[in-house]
This record gives structure tokens, C-alpha cells and sequence, in this order.
């Protein structure tokens, strides 16, 4: 059978997928790595761990569940994690390990930036808000505190391009990842002046660009060999995660928004003309030179419910925290919607959209005498979804959408996805397959060999299972507390910073 | 009740022999101050206190520690103990201090032929042990096992030899599990499995046990193994390679260390190992590889 192979590298982990020519997942499997933060602020990974962690996988993939079966793989796409930076000498060696978007460094860069002239016009011009997420922000912190290492770097790569650059020797780089550095203007599509001045760089220090169906150059020979790849075998450069989970959730033009919750989160629509919002709380990023996905990302997703689960659930094992939060939700779902006036804001890592405040900090809020443990658990899940809700308001201030799909291992709970549809008040569908960035990753591959007539076609391909209906009193429920949850989350500004300040000397 | 007082102490007894690893072992009743009578000073033995009643305030390795009931206190060879003004304190406690036969070539304890720990895990357990941050834990549990050694010794029916070994066997094992749940919390297996890579690739070059790895994550070795399969995708020793290899591109890229070094430092028996073990995974020989980036 003919299959694709799709190669996620994730923030956590690589997944690969060999998925048939019909879109049915036939292999999976997945190698973690860690990330590392020497100081708090901190948050990078190793390149070459990730590389042999990546060769580890496909190829005990391909020897394990895919060559025995004489499956005949046709072409494999990549998809990376959005705004990792990892600077590398003129040999091409790492010069230390690669930053990755959770990394925090450039707070003060950002803020600065942000509030400035300046600031705007490059967030018009390159789609990424002015955040310390963004490569432009971090490599201008590397020219102002780092100055040893940014000195010694010949070239300002992403993960993705070192993992391309160890199995082909090319510096490349797709259109869709370059567009969430923050240095790509995604009109003309090249690199923005003011954003090379800013971070302190040429354009000859970056990648080569090019599309998201580039065909690689031949594998090196000795990665040919040990992989076992027929000769014909056609690998794509791919797009970002952020992207491609969009594609696999099997939205496109039409009034359709999709919802990705893993432990983080965001809220996506796909469009001919990116969004361009005056308070810089969306992101443009480009999918394909026509198309663009605009969205906005939480930090505090799954993530949020698991550091609940971890202090407060039941734990039967050690670290059988599946368990712990299956008894979690069975709690909530005995109290009705809205926790009796128990709210909860999530953020526990600072938050993007649409606040954009990394100093915004958790707080539980209308504690009452009669509030119980159930109250709590259920608070905090519809803190989180609040959160998701809020964001999908922003984006609804440019477009309007009727109708979303949702994806992820938090959104996909049923819990959850039902207080989405009663949030929105509008039908959210669950995909089939639940790697949705796999599933886009395909769907790219397959309609670069033809299988579909373009990126529209192949989105719509997309099998839905599972449909939920709002229900309109839990809407009415909801939107009562939801107009409190909005305006303490803008109202504490000064409180948010002073405690991030205090916590920050401790 | 045991009686109280009661001390053991091999030389003093005719039996001189009876407990040769037993170097004191008794349970005391303080209830007046006696100054002086317990000055903060190094270890010679592996001493260990049970609380049985009353309050000590302790200085131990410089850190102030006030003991209740049902604390024990595990101080080694060279570690410091005092009382924090000189004195005991007021109550009532068992202690024993065990002799250690020698410590080994990689500066680790060993105990002696009386105890039935096997060898591979007292390396583990001697090594959590020690790295132990905290010397005072709960230990509820110790109470009867301090009675039962009591009346064995005091009684010297047949088999007392034995049954005393077995506990004082228990009591270590115990205390080592203790440690390794007290230092991870059992509910966090990212954050926990951080740690233990932590502590993997700051001693690459040791060669770690499913076993080592497990205890230190305060896990058996199934359960251990099956949850870093799930998390990583790869069964222990497989990740362990991962990062083994990883370090070692690290180093191939840096052109002053030779290839013998490289395979030592990350934990491979030879440069042999090291040399299949990579082309296995990456297509190519570590010199091959290091010519990859000398050449250009």
C-alpha cells in the first residue's frame, strides 16, 4: 500500500504518522525530548537530541511497521513548533542549544518595542504580535545581553531548518514558519528591513525561503541507506504547526473557525487577506502564498487543568494522572454550569491572546461560603474555555464564523467540548483523527501529488465524528459570568504587575 | 513495654561477637538536661535515632532539625549530628549505630556479609542514601521493628542473629524509598522524569540500571518502564542511548577531544560500543561524522 509519512516536531516531542492515500493512519509512533531552563525565564532544547530523536523514531517506524508490510512510502512533509531560533557558527554547529516559543527572555524588548512607533508598523507588516515568542525579539536580546554568542553565529536558524540541514545540507526555510518569526513581511513576502534593524541582522543570516511544497534536495546518502527510502520517494518542506493544524481541522474560507487545545490552546480561521487587528491581539501567518491563518494562542490550555489535577486529584498510582482527572470531570459535571458564580482565571503562565500580558497571573474569584471542591474543578475547566471563548470574540471582530471544529487532547474531552458549543453558541465538530497537524501535514503532501485538485479540496475532505449542538440556557448561563470573567481580566493590569514583580525576587 | 534503658554493646557483652556490626543499639528515657552531653561532632558509624517520646532539637550537617515522635534520623559515615544547645533533649528514643566494613573505590559505603541486600542494589540504595537531603523522615513504621531487635537481642532465642539482620535490612530499604518519595512528587511524571535526566547526564559516563533509574523516580522497575515508554516512546535504556548519542555530536564537534574520550564520557563501554551504537542510529561512524564538519 502507498502511504505518507508526516513528521511533526513538536514542542515536546517528534510524532510520526504513515498515513494511507485515503487518509486512514496506518503507523504512529513518538520520541520525547526535554526542555531545559536554566533560569526561570528560560526555555530551550537540544537540536542534536531532537535530530537523533527524530532518526530514532522514522526509523524504527519504517522498520518496525512500515517496509515488513511492503508499504511503499511516496512522500514524507514536514511541520515544527512556530518561533524556535537556534544560532549556528559558519561550519553549521549549533552554538548552544535552540530557543524555543516559550521562552520569555525578551519581556522587556518586547514591551518596549511593543509600545513604540515602531512597534505597530512591524506587527502590520510581518503578522506576529510583538512578543518575547518572537525570533525577532530574541535575537535582538542576544545582540543586547549575548553579545559573545551573537557575534559568533554566521546564521539565525529554526529547529526545523537544522533537522532539514542534517539530512540534506540545505539552510531552508518555508514561507509559513518564516512568517512566525516576526521578520518576514507577509505582503511582499520578504524579509522586513524594519524587523532585520530591530533584531540587528542581515538577510543573508537567515534561511533560503521557500514554498511549503519545496522538494528537498536528496537525502545524504548515508541517511538514504539507513532509512531504507525507495529512490522516488518525494519529501516536502512543510509548514508549522499552527498552520497545518488549521488544514487538518478541516476548515477553510467559509465561516468556520477551528479550536486547538493541547496544553496550550488557540482559535484559527483561514483567509485570503490576513487580519490585521489595531490592538495587536491576532496573528497572520502565511499558509501558502494565497492563503493566510489568523488566529490567537493561550498558554493555558490543558496545561492549566493538569496543574490542577496534580494538587487536587485523586491519584490511585503514581502519576496516573489519566485516572486523576477522569475523577476530576465526573466531579464538575455534578454542578451546573457557571460553578454558581465561581470564577477562575487561568493564567497560571502569563497569557498571549487576547490580554497579551505575561505578567497576568491565576486567580479563582466569587468564593462564597456554600463553594465546594466540585465548584473549584469545574471553575477552572471553564476558566480555561472562558479564555478560548475570549479569543474567538476577538476574532470575531473581523470575520464571522457559524460554525467551528475542534481538535487536541484537552478540547476533545466531551466535557469540554460541549461548554465550547454552549460558549460560542454555535455547533463545534470534533475531527476524526485527532492529530490534526498530522491529518494537515497530509493533506499538504496529498495535494502535492495531485490527489487533491487544491488546498480547498483537500480541506474539505476532512471527516468530522462526533457534532455538538449549544444548548441555549447554559449559553445564557455562561454569558452572564463570562461578561465578569472579561472585565477582571483587563481590569487587573497594575495588580498583575505588581504580584509578577514580587514573585519574581522571591 | 521494652525495658528502658537498655543498651547493647558488642564489647562490653561476653557474646563479644554476637552482633559484630552492631556498635551500640539501645533505647533511652532523658528527662533532665545534662549539658555537654551531646556535642555536635562527625559521624563514625551509620547512626540511626527513632523517636519514641518527647522533642529533640538537633543540629544536623548545620542545619537546625527538631525530631518528634515517630521521626528517625539516618546520619552516615563523616556527616555531622549534635544536639542544637549541647544537650540530648528531653524523651525518649532508640539509636543504633551500624559499622560500616569500608567505602569503595567510587566513595560509596558497603555494608557487611551480614547483610542480605544484594550488591547491585545497595550500590543504588547506598547512593540514594547519601545523596539524601533531608536526614530527618517520618517513619511511624520503625516502632515495632525497634522492639523486635529489642527483645531478640535481650532474649538471644535462636534465630535472633537473623530475625535483627532481616529488620535492620528493612529499615535501610524503607528509609531509601523514603527518600526517593519525599524528593519526587509521585503525582508530576513530566517534572519528575526531568530530574532523573537531570541527574542521568550529569554522570553520563555511569553506566545507569533500569533499576537505578526507577528508584530514583521512587518507582518499581515495571511500572517505572512502562510510563517512560509512554512519555518518551522509547523504553529507558533506548532514551538513555538517545541522550548518550546526542551528548556525543555535541563533543564530535568540538575537534580537541578524541573519539576514545568521547565514548567514555557518554557512558559507552568502549569506542568500539560507541562506534556501532552510532552508525546504527545515525547512518555513519563518529569519525565520519567529525569529518562532516572538519572538511568545510
Amino acid at each position: 500500500m502507498e502511504c505518507i509519512i508526516t513528521i511533526e516536531i513538536g514542542t515536546n516531542a517528534v510524532r510520526i504518522l504513515a498515513i494511507d492515500l485515503k487518509g486512514n493512519v496506518i503507523a504512529k509512533s513518538k520520541g520525547s525530548y526535554p526542555t531545559f531552563h536554566r533560569e526561570p525565564d528560560y526555555s530551550e532544547q537540544d537540536p542534536d537530541q531532537m535530530f537523533i530523536t527524530m532518526l530514532y523514531v522514522l526509523k524504527n517506524l519504517l522498520s518496525e511497521q512500515i517496509h515488513p508490510k511492503n508499504h511503499t512510502v511516496i512522500s514524507i512533509c514536514f511541520s515544527a513548533s512556530m518561533h524556535s531560533v537556534l544560532p549556528v557558527d559558519r561550519h553549521g554547529v549549533p552554538i548552544g542549544y535552540a530557543i524555543t516559543w516559550a521562552d520569555n527572555r525578551g519581556k522587556n524588548e518586547a514591551l518596549e518595542l511593543k509600545n513604540s512607533g515602531i512597534g505597530q508598523k512591524i506587527y502590520e507588516a510581518t503578522g506576529t504580535p510583538i512578543h518575547p515568542m518572537s525570533p525577532m525579539i530574541k535575537i535582538a536580546w542576544m545582540k543586547r545581553y549575548d553579545s559573545k554568542r551573537f557575534e559568533k553565529t554566521d546564521k539565525f536558524i529554526t529547529i526545523k531548518s537544522y533537522i532539514i540541514q542534517q539530512l540534506t545540507q540545505d539552510y531552508l526555510l518555508d514561507y509559513s514558519l518564516a512568517s512566525a518569526t516576526g521578520l518576514l513581511n507577509i505582503h511582499t513576502r520578504k524579509w522586513e528591513n524594519n524587523a532585520l534593524d530591530f533584531a540587528g541582522i542581515k538577510a543573508g543570516q537567515l534561511p533560503d525561503l521557500v514554498p511549503v511544497f519545496h522538494p528537498l534536495n536528496r537525502l545524504r546518502s548515508e541517511y538514504q541507506k539507513s532509512l531504507g527510502l525507495p529512490k522516488g520517494v518525494k519529501i516536502i518542506i512543510g509548514s508549522s504547526d499552527g498552520c497545518l493544524a488549521t488544514l487538518g481541522g478541516g476548515i477553510w474560507e467559509e465561516e468556520k473557525a477551528t479550536i486547538t487545545i493541547e496544553d496550550s490552546g488557540a482559535v484559527r480561521v483561514v483567509g485570503k487577506k490576513p487580519l490585521n487587528d489595531p490592538q495587536q491581539r491576532i496573528f497572520s501567518y502565511l499558509l501558502t502564498d494565497k492563503y493566510y491563518v489568523s488566529g490567537g494562542p493561550t498558554n493555558n490550555g490543558g496545561i492549566a487543568f493538569e496543574w490542577f489535577t496534580k494538587h487536587f486529584g485523586d491519584f490511585k498510582e503514581a502519576y496516573d494522572i489519566e485516572y486523576a482527572m477522569k475523577g476530576l470531570i465526573t466531579e464538575a459535571s455534578t454542578i451546573k454550569p457557571g460553578s454558581e458564580g465561581l470564577l477562575f482565571l487561568p493564567y497560571l503562565l502569563g497569557e498571549r491572546a487576547p490580554i497579551w500580558n505575561a505578567n497576568a497571573r491565576g486567580s479563582y474569584f466569587g468564593i462564597n461560603i456554600k463553594h465546594e471542591r466540585q465548584h473549584f474543578i469545574r471553575a477552572t475547566l471553564e476558566g480555561i474555555l472562558y479564555e478560548i471563548y475570549s479569543i474567538g470574540k476577538t476574532l470575531e471582530d473581523h470575520k464571522n464564523f457559524n460554525s467551528l471544529t475542534t481538535n487536541g487532547s484537552f478540547a476533545s474531552i466531551p466535557f469540554c467540548t460541549q461548554i465550547l458549543a454552549d460558549l460560542f453558541n454555535k455547533p463545534v465538530s470534533v475531527g476524526k483523527n485527532p492529530d490534526s497537524i498530522a491529518q494537515g501535514a497530509f493533506l499538504l503532501s496529498a495535494t502535492d501529488l495531485g490527489i487533491f485538485s487544491d488546498l480547498e479540496d483537500a480541506a474539505k475532505s476532512v471527516v468530522m465524528s462526533t457534532t455538538f449542538e449549544p444548548n441555549y440556557q447554559n449559553n445564557t448561563a455562561y454569558m452572564k459570568y463570562f461578561s465578569i470573567f472579561e472585565r477582571l481580566s483587563s481590569k487587573l493590569h497594575e495588580e498583575f504587575a505588581d504580584i509578577a514583580r514580587l514573585q519574581s525576587e522571591l | 513495654m521494652p525495658h528502658c534503658p537498655f543498651k547493647y554493646q558488642h564489647e562490653t557483652l561476653a557474646e563479644v561477637n554476637r552482633f559484630p556490626h552492631i556498635v551500640e543499639f539501645g533505647l533511652r528515657n532523658n528527662n533532665s538536661v545534662t549539658l555537654d552531653s551531646f556535642e555536635v561532632r562527625k559521624a563514625n558509624y551509620l547512626q540511626l535515632y527513632y523517636i519514641v517520646d518527647g522533642k529533640f532539637d538537633w543540629i544536623i550537617n548545620g542545619k537546625n532539625e527538631t525530631l518528634y515522635p515517630g521521626d528517625s534520623a539516618l546520619i552516615l559515615p563523616g556527616q555531622e549530628i549534635g544536639g542544637a544547645h549541647g544537650y540530648f533533649g528531653i524523651g525518649t528514643l532508640y539509636w543504633i549505630y551500624l559499622k560500616v566494613e569500608k567505602i569503595d573505590s567510587e566513595g560509596y559505603l558497603v555494608l557487611g556479609k551480614w547483610s542480605r541486600i544484594k550488591k547491585s542494589e545497595w550500590q543504588i540504595i547506598g547512593k540514594i542514601l547519601e545523596s539524601n537531603q533531608k536526614p530527618v523522615m517520618r517513619a511511624g513504621e520503625f516502632s515495632s521493628m525497634f522492639q523486635v531487635m529489642q527483645s531478640e537481642i535481650e532474649n538471644s532465642e535462636i534465630g535472633s542473629f537473623t530475625r535483627v539482620n532481616y529488620i535492620l535490612d528493612s529499615i535501610l530499604i524503607l528509609l531509601c524509598r523514603q527518600v526517593t518519595r519525599q524528593a519526587v512528587s509521585r503525582r508530576d511524571f513530566p517534572k519528575s522524569f526531568t530530574n532523573l535526566e537531570e541527574s542521568l547526564r550529569k554522570d553520563l559516563s555511569h553506566k545507569w540500571t533500569v533499576e537505578e533509574m526507577a528508584t530514583l523516580m521512587g518507582l518499581g522497575t515495571t511500572t517505572f518502564t512502562e510510563k517512560v515508554k509512554n512519555y518518551t516512546g522509547f523504553p529507558p535504556l533506548n532514551y538513555l542511548i538517545n541522550i548518550r548519542i546526542s551528548e556525543a555530536i555535541r563533543l564530535l564537534k568540538l575537534k580537541d577531544i578524541n573519539i576514545t574520550d568521547i565514548a567514555l564520557e557518554t557512558g559507552f563501554y568502549s569506542s568500539q560500543h560507541f562506534s556501532t551504537t552510532f552508525k546504527k542510529l545515525t547512518g555513519h561512524t563518529p569519525n565520519e561524522y567529525r569529518k562532516r564538519y572538519t572538511s568545510n
